[in-house]
């Protein structure tokens, strides 16, 4: 044990996770860490009801409370006394929660309303978002602030930590089964085992299935382009192809599956529930995906994934969460977009081939893919990465063809570093990793900006001991203490400003403000000097992260 | 009716009949005269007035029917004048005694009818029939049977006489025999058309006593008909005709008595009249009589029988200074003030008494205050239905509008344990009341008497219901809607919290009197919804570059209106009102205001505007509940008219927080002062006059003024549009403001002004001093000379300026007394106040049930037990907003203090739906 934690004891713990079946899955490691690290610990779940059910193949939770938002939200269209309704309804389940006692929450959703919900439980210890009593969200643990400022749009490709890796690190979980997990039961087997009965497949070649459907139809692959990989696997690999989603998804699945028109592709689509589907993938020999909840599933239930972040989609961040996945990332100068706008031109979705995915399926299938031959992928239109677990258990992609064109490569070597460092108080060489050639930006030699936000933070320490000796003095006016803090907060913006304008330093900047941001206590002096310690920190992470760079490039 | 229920009319005709000739024919028959040679007398009177002007062809061998004839009263000079007479009556006891009289006379033939036909006369076998004092007391069915049965018997061009009332149509229960009956002329003689009869003329009955009943509409006439040969309708499509309403009294229980009673009534006054006249063996019997049929009475005639007994035994004076005293005295004890005004009331020759079963009754100016012949049990049927309506039975008090002699209140406090007050408009009534009746527990039983003005503070409670006797309202009518209307106004104003939206013009005069409107309305704590639509002004006015002929683009504005209707409708879809109040000239078409009405919202308008100049308030009155004018008479009348609903005065006024009084700094002196100004736009008259002023240090402001001479020099600042905060810095920096009313047509002065413009107001409340034209509804807001310096012509003003110039003294006096009048009765929230108390007194029903009803009601009344989610709710609804959770939310913003715990469950759900919602927009696929 190697890792700094906060709340290293916990007895019962809550687990806020209210309302995507990804984020459901992604939590698995941790919830089975927290078993692994506090063995008598209770775990329970708190989910939005319609995924209660799904919440009981999820191994090491104790127990589920759902809360029912849909009956809320339909109550609140009601207005009037529907709101009454809704009110006494919260209530109701905050007193049942109340009861429960928890003595620590991980809640690693930033909604304004689950921060709301955690301080009116008040439980004491937490490890993600909550709210303070003025209703301010409040993050507590450098981890979740990391996951705050890493999802933050502008910082997203200066990130090369799993999500699930931060937020098991915001519950201070370092011992995980490095995968994530579900429990396929027979039923949910002999289901998924029907299914490719019925196919009547005429291939006898691997089982290949192919979440088709994305969350967004930004990240829809093209239907001609699932076809004619899908007609490469079934003509040139004899494979057999099970086309899996929603019923909703059949809309896109159809049209592909007609275009094919092959005894080999079965739309099973719609037709499995989430356990069987689970069954399903563990039937298959791989799945080809998109940044997807399936894509999550087939990790948990052990089988490897070829999977194409698209658009906004991005492989570091909510890749495939176990050893040995195919991860493609277009090189574009859009990407990673912003996930909340919309694309007319999804130019991304070319820089990926149906031969290039076909050829990576076939390599996969044959076992880990470790290196490939040399040009089998333009590194300036795609990387190829494969998922590997780092010394210190966190998940990594490592890329199969050259990163030359990928500008940010050093900067997100660097971070990573710094944030394994210093959040988690790792101990990490500042020579370079090997995989990581040094590329035209690096050959600068240090990151721009960077020395006005060390002078910047300086300053600030200099106002900081100003004002405390202004505190310590009884004879001290409360008049330049005033404009000391203005002072102060005319800096920060600064601080903040000249992350805008380098956005190499969006990320350390970002989490000084956070930092700052979540100063608890009330007493002047405490204040100042934690105050103090957040710009000496944001000098050592920005002189440390320099080093890290430079050692990059050397 | 089916023939079994006719016949037992009729046979309850006759046995009533029979029962009354028994007891004394000369009383029920003949005006109960003394003996046989007075009635005799009486019967010749009646002839001859009945068959005046009988056409030629009606001789001396003419035959006649008359019809209802009793005892014969009418047939002795009959049968003189005609060979043949038929006397026919319900009554066998009638005919029997006529055959008495008639026994030797063969020119009479006597008939004991059967109530409905004249079975027992031929067809076509008379000439003439009459019917004196008959068919007014007979059912509306008899009658009509009757009249299909006169056509049968009477010769083609036979004539029919009847003496009938003619009036307002006041009918009696069906089987009642005895009450007059009274019809609306044009009906009845409609009826008698469909009977085959045409009507040859109608004249009044004058007798030597009285016998038309004025102060009831009931007016006594003889009316003529000649049979045309078309036959008869039948008689059920004749009774439809001869009567609109259904008669009085539904229940049979209720039928009977009132005719027991009124018969019982007029049996013991003929006992009365008997006893005066010493005939005490026959008052007596007919006391006796009384007794007989009426055991069962419920009316109270302890105090007649008292009176006729003491006539019979030993006569004394009544004793009415010592009920007086004693009345007096509770009433000193009680309310001294009062006493002493009823100590100083003088008599007064419109009240005058009248006497019932149950004693004395009142009449104010004729109308009979207090039930005309059984005021207590009519009190009693009263007090019950009034305390079986709904708001009556769940008030906590009650306070009725009329005393008269109280009989009604004696009822109603026996029958209702509330506290009861009471308001008699008129002291003279109140007075009498305790001259003539002991009414000391009545009064001790009573909260509250107020006399005279009805000042209703006394008597105001949340929780009270107004009472209104009819017979008060009637005399009253004015004095009882104000009454209503500061009781329901005053109380609306607490009790009502509906939604009232004000809409304003797009531009013009009226658009800063909308600001003023709703800041008086939220002074009053009212729920306000503005509807600011000043900012369509642009767009209205950009239409009109599009096009060189004015007409064209007044078409395509006349659309754009209809336009900002249309979003006023739907933003009525989105945010619920209960009131509208448009401003003179607000864009809101007809079809609009309709719909709005169908949705039970009130439309009000106030229309600020001469309704002489501006007259589209002929097209669009009909859709207001309410029309507010500024001016009087006729303007009211018209505008009713027009289908408004009600229209009420109100005068413009002025706002206080706008109008008042600054301190300038010299160089704003310098810009805005002069020793005389005008703040107005350059209407005609205001041309004409001004212009007469060039010699003058008179500055003009306003917009609409000519740029030539010699306006050139006047007016400031390029004639451009003041703001209301700019007219009061030049108001306050002027010595003399000049006043013009405005008017596009006259030179100078207008000698029939009559509304007063809001500048006045302004001006007054501003403490400046201004010179004003002569307005006649001016005296009702200012007393001029003392709070305001009025002119009749421009010699006057003129002159009024060069006196006024000197005397800065003089002129502060009287500005400071305009200005504190004006604050005193004249602002704007003077005026809201006044406007809400007609509305609320008008439709408190209406907004009540609507409240009651409402969501915001539902979702209060869920609310209560959480405390302070129920605070919060209220906070909302009295902001005015929809009871929905933005609003709730609205001003719970983070980081202004610690959250409390409803706080953050509100904020929660506000959080829950916003994320939601998010989600299932990203689900739909909007976010591609």
């Amino acid at each position: 044990m190697v890792m700094k934690k906060r709340h290293p004891h916990k007895t019962n713990i809550l687990l806020v996770n209210i309302t995507r079946l990804g984020d459901m899955l992604q939590a698995t490691p941790t919830i089975a860490g927290m078993k692994l690290e506090n063995p008598d610990a209770k775990v329970t779940v708190l989910v939005e009801k319609q995924f209660e059910d799904v919440c009981h193949y999820l191994p090491h939770i104790d127990e589920v409370v759902s809360v029912d938002l849909g009956m809320t939200c339909r109550s609140l269209a009601r207005e009037q006394d529907g709101i009454i309704d809704a009110y006494e309804y919260v209530g109701e389940f905050v007193e049942d929660l109340r009861r429960r006692k928890f003595d620590y929450c991980l809640n690693m959703s930033s909604s304004a309303y689950t921060a709301l919900l955690l301080n009116l439980i008040g439980i004491k210890k937490n490890g993600g978002w909550t709210a303070d009593d003025e209703g301010y969200r409040v993050i507590e643990s450098a981890w979740a602030q990391l996951f705050a400022t890493s999802v933050f749009h502008q910082n997203r490709q200066f990130n090369s930590l799993n999500l699930v890796d931060v937020f098991r690190c915001s519950a201070d979980i370092e011992e995980h089964p490095k995968k994530l997990l579900i429990t396929v039961g027979d039923a949910a087997r002999r289901h998924a085992e029907e299914l490719i009965r019925e196919a009547h497949f005429t291939n006898t070649g691997p089982i290949i299935a192919i979440q088709a459907g994305a969350s967004q139809e930004k990240r829809q692959w093209s239907t001609e382009h699932f076809a004619r990989l899908i007609r490469i696997l079934v003509e040139t690999m004899n494979a057999r192809v099970l086309m899996i989603g929603s019923k909703k998804e059949r809309a896109i699945i159809d049209p592909i599956a007609q275009a094919v028109n092959s005894p080999n592709v079965a739309v099973i689509a719609g037709k499995t529930s989430i356990p069987e589907l689970a069954g399903v993938l563990q039937q298959s020999q791989l799945l080809v995906t998109g940044d997807t909840g399936p894509m999550h599933m087939a990790v948990a239930a052990g089988t490897p994934v070829v999977s194409m972040f698209l658009a906004s989609a991005y492989g570091f961040e909510t890749g495939p969460y176990s050893a040995d996945n195919i991860v493609l990332q277009p090189v574009i100068g859009c990407g990673p977009c912003n996930p909340n706008k919309p694309c007319a031109r999804p130019d991304c979705h070319d820089q990926i081939s149906p031969e290039l995915v076909a050829a990576m399926v076939r390599l996969r299938l044959a076992g880990p893919v470790l290196s490939i031959p040399h040009d089998f992928a333009d590194p300036q239109r795609v990387i190829i990465y494969r998922s590997f677990f780092d010394q210190f258990g966190f998940c990594d992609l490592q890329p199969l063809n050259a990163t030359t064109f990928d500008l940010w490569a050093p900067y997100r070597d660097a971070y990573r570093r710094l944030w394994l460092s210093d959040l988690g108080g790792y101990a990490i060489p500042e020579s370079p990793s090997s995989r990581t050639p040094p590329s035209a930006l690096q050959q600068a030699r240090t990151i721009e900006g960077l020395g006005d936000v060390i002078t910047l933070a300086q300053q600030g320490g200099s106002f900081i001991k100003q004002l405390v000796s202004l505190i310590q003095d009884p004879r001290g006016s409360s008049r330049e203490m005033g404009v000391i803090t203005s002072k102060l907060a005319e800096l920060d913006r600064k601080i903040e400003e000249v992350g805008f304008r380098y956005p190499p330093l969006g990320p350390v900047t970002r989490m000084f403000i956070f930092a700052k941001e979540n100063l608890s206590g009330s007493e002047a002096l405490g204040l100042a000097s934690q105050m103090g310690g957040v710009y000496e920190s944001l000098v050592d992470r920005t002189t440390k992260l320099n080093h890290y760079f430079q050692a990059a490039g050397r | 009716m089916a023939q079994d229920e006719l016949s037992e009319i009729a046979q309850k005709m006759k046995s009533e009949w029979n029962r009354r000739v028994s007891h004394d024919y000369r009383f029920w028959m003949s005006d109960g005269h003394s003996d046989d040679t007075v009635m005799w007398a009486s019967g010749e009177r009646d002839f001859s007035i009945m068959t005046a002007d009988l056409p030629e062809r009606l001789g001396a061998d003419a035959r006649l029917l008359d019809l209802g004839c009793g005892v014969g009263r009418l047939l002795r000079p009959a049968a003189r004048r005609f060979g043949h007479v038929v006397g026919l009556d319900v009554s066998e006891a009638a005919i029997q005694q006529a055959q008495q009289f008639f026994s030797d006379d063969p020119r009479v033939e006597l008939v004991a009818g059967n109530g409905f036909d004249l079975a027992g006369v031929g067809t076509q076998s008379v000439d003439l029939v009459i019917s004196f004092a008959a068919l007014v007391s007979m059912p509306v069915v008899v009658v009509a049977h009757y009249l299909r049965e006169i056509h049968r018997v009477l010769k083609p061009r036979g004539v029919f006489r009847a003496q009938l009332y003619f009036g307002t149509e006041r009918l009696v229960a069906e089987d009642n025999t005895l009450h007059l009956r009274c019809y609306d002329q044009e009906r009845f003689l409609a009826a008698a058309k469909y009977a085959g009869f045409t009507n040859e003329w109608v004249r009044d009955l004058d007798l030597p006593f009285q016998v038309s009943f004025e102060d009831l509409g009931m007016h006594a006439k003889v009316v003529s008909f000649v049979r045309e040969d078309h036959a008869p309708a039948d008689s059920l499509t004749i009774a439809a005709a001869l009567a609109s309403l259904k008669p009085q009294g539904t229940s049979v229980d209720e039928v009977d008595r009132e005719a027991n009673d009124l018969e019982y009534w007029m049996t013991l006054n003929y006992a009365e009249t008997l006893a005066n006249r010493g005939e005490l063996e026959r008052a007596k019997a007919t006391l006796a009589y009384a007794a007989s049929f009426a055991a069962t009475t419920t009316i109270d005639v302890r105090d007649l029988l008292q009176r006729i007994v003491e006539k019979v035994d030993v006569p004394t004076v009544a004793p009415r200074d010592a009920i007086w005293r004693e009345n007096i005295a509770l009433i000193a004890r009680r309310w001294p003030e009062l006493a002493a005004t009823l100590t100083n009331c003088q008599e007064n020759a419109a009240i005058t008494l009248g006497s019932s079963v149950d004693g004395p009754i009142v009449r104010s100016r004729g109308q009979c205050l207090d039930h005309e012949t059984k005021p207590r049990s009519a009190g009693d049927a009263w007090a019950r239905r009034a305390l079986k309506e709904d708001r009556i039975a769940s008030a906590e008090e009650l306070v009725v509008f009329g005393f008269g002699f109280g009989y009604h209140l004696e009822a109603l406090a026996t029958l209702s344990e509330k506290p009861i007050s009471v308001i008699e408009p008129e002291v003279a009534v109140f007075a009498r009341a305790l001259r003539e009746r002991s009414l000391q527990p009545l009064l001790a039983r009573l909260k509250n008497v107020i006399v005279g003005t009805p000042e209703i503070a006394g008597v105001f409670t949340p929780h009270a219901e107004l009472i209104i006797r009819p017979q008060s309202q009637a005399l009253y009518p004015e004095l009882c809607n104000e009454t209503k209307a500061k009781f329901y106004g005053t109380r609306g104003l607490t009790a009502l919290h509906p939604t009232i939206a004000v809409l304003g013009p797009i531009q013009g005069g009226s658009l800063p009197i909308t600001g003023y409107t709703l800041r008086g309305l939220q002074m009053l704590n009212q729920r306000v919804r503005e509807w600011d639509v000043s900012g369509f002004a642009s767009g209205y006015h950009y239409v009109e570059k599009f096009f060189f002929d004015r007409q064209k683009s007044q078409g395509v504005q006349g659309v754009y209106l209809e336009m900002i209707s249309q979003v006023l409708l739907e933003a009525v879809n989105e945010k619920k009102i209960d009131v509208l109040i448009c401003m003179a000239q607000a864009p809101i078409s007809g079809r609009v205001l309709t719909e709005l009405r169908n949705r039970g919202v009130v439309t009000v308008l106030w229309f600020m505007e001469d309704y002489l100049r501006f007259s589209y308030w002929k097209e669009l009155a009909k859709f207001y509940d309410f029309v507010f004018t500024i001016q009087r008479g006729r303007c009211l009348d018209e505008i009713r008219k027009a289908g408004a609903g009600a229209v009420h005065y109100i005068p413009m006024g002025c706002d206080p927080g706008i109008h008042g009084p600054v301190s300038l700094t010299p160089e704003e002196r310098q810009r805005w002062g002069s020793p005389i100004s005008f703040v107005g736009a350059g209407y005609h008259n205001r041309q004409q006059v001004f212009a007469s002023f060039a010699d003058m240090p008179f500055k003009i402001w306003g917009t609409e003024w000519p740029e030539c001479r010699p306006f050139d020099r006047m007016v400031q600042e390029g004639g451009r549009r003041l703001t209301p905060v700019e007219y009061v810095k030049i108001f306050n920096s002027t010595d003399i403001n000049i006043n013009l009313h405005s008017s596009s047509e006259r030179d100078g002065v207008d000698p029939t002004g009559d509304f007063v413009n809001p500048r006045t107001y302004e001006l007054a409340a501003a403490g400046a001093f201004q010179l004003v034209d002569e307005r006649s509804l001016l005296r009702e807001s200012f007393e001029p000379g003392k709070e305001i310096i009025t002119y009749n012509s421009v010699r006057d003003l003129k002159d009024k300026i060069a006196y006024y110039q000197n005397r800065p003294e003089e002129r502060r006096v009287i500005a400071e007394a305009g200005r504190e009048r004006a604050i005193r009765e004249h602002t704007y929230g003077h005026r809201i106040k006044e406007m809400l108390s007609i509305i609320y007194s008008n439709k408190f029903e209406q907004l009540k049930r609507r409240e009651d009803g409402s969501a915001w009601k539902k979702m209060l009344d869920r609310a209560a037990p959480h405390n302070e989610l129920a605070v919060r709710c209220q906070a909302s609804f009295a902001r005015g907003e929809e009871p929905i959770l933005d609003g709730l939310v609205a001003d719970i913003v983070n980081g202004k203090g610690k959250l409390s715990e409803t706080e953050q469950k509100l904020l929660f759900l506000y959080h829950v739906r916003k994320q939601i919602i998010r989600m299932r927009r990203e689900e739909m696929g909007h976010n591609k």
